[in-house]
């Protein structure tokens, strides 16, 4: 579709260049008249091209925007109505916060309920222990070893029973790092999603490019500098970026020769 | 000591508060952003501010500069724990006068080596 518009516009360089050399040569000649019309006749051809470009820069767009809804109504999501997919991929990604989340919460919430079960076996063996040396010592009254005998029983339980409840907690945990593989796989969808969209919008800039080119247009580079006070987020591909500490002990460096 | 911790998601609070309980601080209070930091900090019954930096309303270094420019608040010792590891970044908090600076993920044991050392360094100016 680009090579009916790039031939287009070879055309009418080809037209300006011997427009150009023709204007000189009437210039030269004392041929006024010729040389206005040669300038209208560029000026007007540089119109029509203009109006061209534009033209399938709307009809570009058009079709980019009817693509976006067009593939918005796949298997994914297939209830919405003229919704953009953009929605549907923001809808996934807060689908993944809410997974990292609950995952993270209820892996915490194992981990709190085992922590005093763990304590609390480490308590009684301790205490066990203790009186269990002063046995092997031979240091214990018949009472005293009476109540150690009874003591081990009811450890022995304990411990029978808090291994079950840590198993089961464990198990829990284990079974709660599924969100991986589905949070997985709902950013690889977004992430095609994204890479469509691009592939798009570099379609439209090239379009776009060729419409300035006609219209002499030129842009100023806007800034695209990202203030350091709202944030970053993560480093990703921190490797490949010198401005970016890789590790704690990177920081710690680096504060101590600033004098911390 | 009671310890305040800021951070826009709850799971990491959650993570903060439980380390910080295996230290031996029990008492701490939560809030998810600078905005709403600041009122509980002004309540003068905080002695330690944990807080991330990436959030929204206020973030964490806006709120260092709050606390170090209020007459009141701007001895509280402020550990920056944040994902946020660029280099000017960890220098303007050092410039805004963080205590210490801990880079997401991190381990229970780097959170405990910075909050000893920031005790450290008071203990020994006093």
């Amino acid at each position: 579709m680009s090579d009916n518009s790039k031939l287009r516009l070879g055309e009418f360089e080809t037209q300006v260049k011997d427009g150009a050399v023709d204007l000189i040569n009437r210039i030269e000649t004392g041929d006024f008249a010729g040389a206005i019309k040669i300038i209208q006749d560029l000026s007007e051809a540089r119109h029509n091209n203009f109006y061209n470009e534009v033209g399938y820069l709307t009809r570009s767009l058009h079709d980019a925007i009817r693509d976006f809804k067009v593939d918005s109504v796949d298997q994914i999501v297939d209830q919405v109505d003229g919704a953009s997919k953009i929605t549907d991929a923001t809808d996934r990604l807060n689908y993944v916060i809410d997974m990292t989340n609950s995952a993270a919460n209820t892996t915490m919430d194992m981990v709190d309920s085992s922590v005093p079960v763990a304590s609390q076996l480490q308590d009684q063996a301790r205490d066990l222990r203790k009186d269990w040396g002063r046995l092997i010592q031979r240091d214990l009254t018949p009472a005293e070893f009476r109540e150690l005998y009874k003591r081990i029983d009811v450890f022995l339980q304990t411990a029978d029973e808090s291994a079950t409840t840590l198993h089961s907690n464990l198990n829990a945990i284990l079974l709660e790092q599924g969100y991986q593989d589905l949070t997985g796989q709902v950013i690889t969808r977004v992430t095609e999603l994204i890479r469509d969209v691009e592939e798009k919008l570099v379609h439209l800039v090239a379009v776009a490019g060729r419409v300035d080119s006609i219209s002499g247009m030129e842009h100023e580079d806007i800034e695209n500098e990202v203030d350091d006070t709202k944030g970053h987020g993560p480093a990703i591909n921190s490797d490949n970026n010198p401005e970016v500490l890789n590790s704690q002990d990177e920081v710690d460096d680096l504060l101590s020769s600033l004098g911390f | 000591m009671k310890i305040l911790i800021v951070d826009d998601f709850s799971t990491m609070r959650r993570i903060i508060k439980n380390l910080l309980r295996d230290l031996g601080f029990t008492n701490t209070v939560e809030a998810d952003d600078g905005t709403t930091a600041l009122p509980i900090l002004q309540t003068g019954t905080i002695d330690f501010l944990v807080t991330d930096w990436n959030m929204p309303g206020m973030t964490g270094i806006e709120l260092l500069r709050s606390v170090r420019a209020d007459e009141k608040l701007k001895t509280i010792p402020v550990l920056m724990v944040t994902a946020e590891a660029k280099r000017d970044q960890i220098i303007s908090a050092a410039q805004a006068g963080v205590n210490g600076y801990v880079v997401k993920p991190f381990t229970a044991v780097a959170l405990k080596e910075k909050i000893e050392k920031i005790f450290e360094r008071i203990d020994a100016g006093k």
